[in-house]
């Protein structure tokens, strides 16, 4: 909170002493709060929730995305949803994602920041570039570059594995409903870790390393001290990454099923963005496909209300 | 003086931010309100002509003594062509509308073009003011579509008479009819070409491996491809299964209906038990043979056709099913001494006939068009065989016209073999369908997971008789 004293030494820094002529100071002050938010809140309005109101009224009606006309249906597109198997299946998978994702982005972005902050490896700045990396890269790019990988004939990692065994390996990674979804987590884990791990080397490193020397002291080991000092006082960042992870998750998985298997073999790796797609754009059900975005919507915000009620922790002051 | 200044900017900023977010609403809400002038109005520029085709045309124009009596009275005002951009390039387009735009220079056309074109124009369709002709081709394009939305002009009449600028009848001059829908017809085919199995004839004569002419010889020559070692049989786009659909499952389906390719209007059509019938049951064995013989490579399962068709480029397969835009589409990565062989089908038994499953995209008139008659005009001015050769000629396919394409050099040696099969009495040619959308991608799925082993036959046709239960109930 800006304090009464406050306001007018701004004004006395910026050299304007008469600037507030015919305004006093609290005026001012709204105007001033006015000029930032509002502006902010009619971007927000515009390009978030004016799209959010218009899908959700999209979702009422039974309209094919390119027809003139579009027949109102109530809510039968969400009666719909309850009986359609593959979008079951969709959220499940989102939520395979979700958890994997979750516990293979934290736990090596942990692991990394704690790594190249507290253990004083050697070449940590190299490492922290090379895990970097895949957050420059569009995901598109991954996507297509782990399909070389996955490529059961040509890819490397069939090659790779040919090596020790005597026929030649020829897993469909991305073909086989049985492996697909897990070979949809490496290149997903890959592009994630090391926004993580910035984040995380960032919040350690603010603390204090008088902290770490007394547990030295005391006689504690480093995964004692990872537990009782970085753990707690990171946990706010730790927070944000697992919720980060999830939110893009839930919103965002799309792009990398999309670009690898188009929710194939079989409809087992569709999740809930890749089947809306499949049914607003390729089977021309729009007003499903925006019921399904409701349902996005829904279940991002349940579950991230969720997590935020399960991940609160009483904070710790540093000083 | 500053302070007033900065005041008056905020507000400006505020009265923009405001009016922006009016416009932004206010569009939404006038979507009814069609304004007919397209704002940006660009004549007709030819500079892309090249005096080849100049002299071309000037002389056909001449020769066509009658040109009004097939395009009718005098064409003006605007005219706007919508065409999709993609592997057979915009060469054509161009030239053809140069050539229209000549003969009627009254004309205002506009190219709406690009290999984006189809959602770039979408809210146009959607308000009701569409461009007149169209191309419809590509990603987000779908004719079947197009018509259930009621946005193509009824062609059924005008089908009946029409004569082309040749002043010969069109109906007579396509090789594939259009699809009707209800008994009628909208969008007319323009592109014509058929899935089948592609081989490389050198690498077989190289092995002396006999190139198949029915099922027991691609059985048997698959058993010594798979036994030499040297490379898998088969392959497929298992991403995108309507390859293998059309090159392989839809020919047996014909083929066991003893060459009748009404069974696929049926289909079309959901008729009630279609997909359970026994030319169905037979075909979905056929492939089903394949699997149980470990012919179709296991990397098809999720790859898509840029893949798949290099893996069947560099001899790690023998056979592909796919379409004759093949050749063009891998041009670059085409192996020297690679010698395309094609086949329209392998399903048949020995002494059987081929059967070709036919691919198109088709043209049509906006129904809201602005210019009907306009674009009614410029169907009959391409669909003509000069112009079917000039397609063949620029596209290295070939379009949905009756002409005599071994006089021209420029026109692929694939597309000269398919042409050889279409005009053979061995070879059928099986009706056009477009299965809907929701049926079609249940179709795909089916047979994906079959082709990989993961389901049988009987679960295919459980599965379509249940796709097309739910589709016939959504009217």
């Amino acid at each position: 909170m800006i304090t009464v004293n406050n306001a007018p030494s701004i004004d006395h820094a910026v050299g304007k002493p008469k600037a507030g002529k015919g305004m006093n100071w609290k005026t001012k002050r709204k105007l001033f709060i006015f000029v930032f938010t509002v502006p902010t809140l009619l971007f927000f309005c515009l390009f978030m929730i004016y799209p959010i109101i218009q899908g959700l009224y999209i979702s009422l009606f039974d309209w094919s995305g390119g027809s003139e006309t579009k027949s109102f249906i109530g809510f039968d597109n969400y009666k719909e949803m309850l009986n359609d198997p593959i979008l079951g299946h969709a959220i499940y998978n989102d939520y395979f994602l979700v958890f994997w994702k979750v516990i293979g982005i934290v736990g090596l972005g942990v692991f990394f920041a704690v790594a190249l902050t507290r253990f004083r490896m050697k070449g940590s700045g190299f490492f922290r570039q090379v895990f970097f990396i895949p957050n420059i890269l569009s995901v598109v790019v991954i996507g297509v570059l782990w399909n070389y990988i996955y490529n059961p004939s040509i890819g490397f990692l069939n090659s790779f594995l040919s090596l020790f065994t005597e026929k030649k390996v020829e897993i469909s990674y991305l073909g086989d409903e049985a492996y697909a979804m897990w070979s949809l987590l490496p290149p997903a884990i890959w592009a994630g870790v090391g926004f993580v791990m910035i984040l995380l080397i960032a919040s350690i490193l603010s603390i204090p390393t008088e902290l770490y020397e007394a547990g030295n002291l005391d006689g504690a080991t480093q995964w004692q001290q990872f537990v009782r000092i970085t753990m707690p006082l990171t946990w706010e960042q730790i927070k944000v990454s697992i919720l980060w992870v999830v939110m893009t998750t839930l919103n965002g998985s799309f792009v990398i099923v999309w670009i690898m298997t188009e929710g194939g073999p079989d409809n087992a790796t569709q999740v809930m963005g890749s089947y809306l797609y499949q049914m607003g754009f390729r089977q021309y059900h729009m007003g499903y496909a925006s019921a399904i975005g409701a349902l996005i919507l829904i279940l991002s915000l349940i579950t991230t209300l969720a997590l935020q009620r399960i991940m609160r922790r009483d904070t710790y002051e540093m000083s | 003086m500053k302070l007033k200044w900065g005041k008056s900017l905020t507000l400006l900023l505020i009265t923009a931010l405001l009016l922006m977010l009016a416009a932004g609403c206010g569009s939404k809400s006038e979507t009814k309100t069609d304004t007919p002038a397209t704002t940006t109005e660009t004549p007709k520029t030819d500079t892309k002509t090249d005096t080849k085709t100049d002299t071309k045309t000037d002389t056909k124009t001449d020769t066509t003594t009658t040109p009004a009596e097939a395009a009718g009275p005098e064409l003006e005002g605007d005219f706007e062509v919508q065409y999709f951009v993609g592997g057979y390039g915009d060469g054509f387009w161009k030239e053809a509308i140069a050539d229209f735009s000549k003969k009627y220079p009254k004309l205002k056309i506009k190219e709406s073009a690009g290999p984006k074109i189809n959602d770039q124009m979408k809210p146009r369709w959607i308000q009701g003011s569409p461009p007149d002709f169209v191309y419809i081709d590509g990603a987000g394009a779908n004719a079947t579509q197009m018509v259930k939305d009621d946005q193509l002009l009824d062609l059924t009449d005008w089908l009946e008479t029409a004569k082309n600028e040749d002043g010969k009848l069109i109906k007579d001059l396509l090789i594939m009819q259009p699809v009707k829908y209800d008994g009628k017809i909208a969008p007319i085919p323009f592109v014509f070409g058929t899935w089948g199995i592609f081989y490389d004839k050198a690498e077989f004569a190289k092995n002396s491996w006999a190139e198949p002419k029915n099922w027991d010889e691609f059985l048997a020559v698959s058993k010594q491809i798979k036994d030499s070692g040297k490379m898998y049989p088969f392959i497929h786009t298992g991403k995108y299964p309507y390859y293998i659909n059309g090159g392989l499952v839809d020919t047996a389906v014909v083929v066991n209906n003893n060459y009748d390719g009404s069974i696929l209007d049926k289909m079309q059509a959901l008729e009630p038990g279609i997909f359970k019938s026994e030319p169905v049951k037979k075909a979905l064995d056929q492939v089903k043979q394949l699997v149980d013989a470990g012919f179709i490579d296991p990397a098809s399962a999720a790859i898509n056709h840029t893949d798949s068709q290099s893996l069947f480029l560099q001899h790690k397969d023998a056979f592909i099913p796919n379409g004759l835009w093949v050749e063009n589409e891998m041009k670059k990565d085409v192996p020297k001494g690679f010698d395309f062989g094609f086949i329209p089908s392998v399903t048949q038994p020995a002494g059987g006939k081929f059967v070709a499953i036919p691919y198109t995209s088709t043209v049509g008139v906006a129904k809201k068009a602005k210019n009907p008659e306009a674009a009614k005009a410029f169907m009959q001015f391409i669909l003509t065989e000069k112009y079917a050769v000039r397609w063949a000629e620029l596209t290295g396919a070939l379009d949905n016209i009756k002409a005599d394409l071994s006089a021209s050099d420029k026109v692929s040696s694939l597309s000269k073999q398919a042409s050889g099969y279409y005009n053979s009495p061995d070879t059928v040619v099986a009706p056009y369908i477009e299965l809907n959308a929701d049926v079609d991608k249940v179709k795909q799925d089916s047979t994906q997971a079959l082709a990989n082993g993961k389901i049988t036959p009987e679960e295919w046709m459980n599965r379509m008789e249940a796709a097309a239960e739910k589709s016939r109930g959504k009217k």
